[in-house]
């Protein structure tokens, strides 16, 4: 069962990603799926810029490298629907 | 129409993936051609027309030339790749502002090295994670380019020369001379 949960080890590693997809106009939120992973979504606002989104391969090197410092590890990337 | 279709790999992952090695340094800059790889985005050009102004005038470069990407948010296609590696010595290219775009200009910087030219990506700052990312994804963690502060498309005339003089001692250094 996917679960919204606040772990901060996980906002934090994530925080800079965060930041730099808000630069684009994206909005980043994760959700645990079990006790050792999250799923990345990326939501887009109505300022993204459709062009300058991180391709995918780069977004999963980015939030795994994040992820190592945490006691999770990255099982999915979900895109906006355009993305897909 | 026969229903096929292109598809661009955002990444640029060829064979030479695995090879994480700068091309040959240049002594001096006096008398290269410094290429300059356009990637469309906002000031992009001015942004390099400014570092190309300053190398020529303060660092001996002979003459430079302007290559236009036709899209900024993959890596360079192989045509004008073999374009630029077959007309310059050194490139400078700018400017990773965006996620997809500052990815691919670092992607871009790696496939001229692995080409065998000195090459300087700019990016800016609020990207870098993006760029050090794909130089990972391409097999080339330590690559080494410059973050200059975002924002870049929003500078006037005034602030793009002031970004390019700042950035001048890391392109530098990136190429392997002294300042």
């Amino acid at each position: 069962m996917n679960q919204a949960i606040h772990e901060p080890a996980v906002d934090t590693a994530l925080q800079q990603f965060r930041d730099m997809m808000a630069a684009d106009g994206y909005l980043l939120s994760w959700y645990t799926v079990d006790d050792t992973s999250v799923t990345v979504k990326i939501d887009a606002t109505a300022d993204a810029c459709a062009d300058c989104l991180v391709p995918k391969p780069v977004m999963e090197a980015i939030m795994n490298q994040a992820l190592a410092k945490t006691p999770y590890r990255l099982n999915d990337v979900i895109l906006p629907a355009s993305e897909h | 129409m026969n229903g096929t279709e292109l598809l661009l790999d955002p990444t640029g992952l060829d064979g030479s993936a695995d090879e994480s090695f700068l091309a040959p340094r240049p002594v001096s800059l006096r008398g290269l051609t410094l290429g300059l790889l356009d990637n469309t985005k906002p000031n992009a050009t001015q942004l390099l027309n400014e570092i190309a102004a300053l190398l020529q005038e303060k660092h001996g470069v002979a003459t430079a030339k302007l290559y236009t990407k036709d899209y900024f948010g993959t890596p360079v296609k192989d045509e004008l790749l073999r374009q630029v590696v077959d007309e310059v010595d050194i490139v400078v290219t700018a400017v990773g502002d965006c996620g997809s775009c500052s990815a691919a200009t670092v992607a871009d910087g790696i496939l001229l090295e692995r080409a065998g030219i000195p090459t300087v990506s700019i990016v800016s700052d609020s990207f870098n994670m993006s760029g050090r990312a794909m130089a990972s994804v391409q097999g080339f963690p330590g690559f080494d380019f410059h973050a200059v502060p975002h924002p870049v498309a929003s500078l006037d005339g005034e602030q793009i020369r002031e970004r390019a003089e700042q950035a001048l001692p890391q392109i530098l250094r990136i190429l392997g001379v002294e300042s």
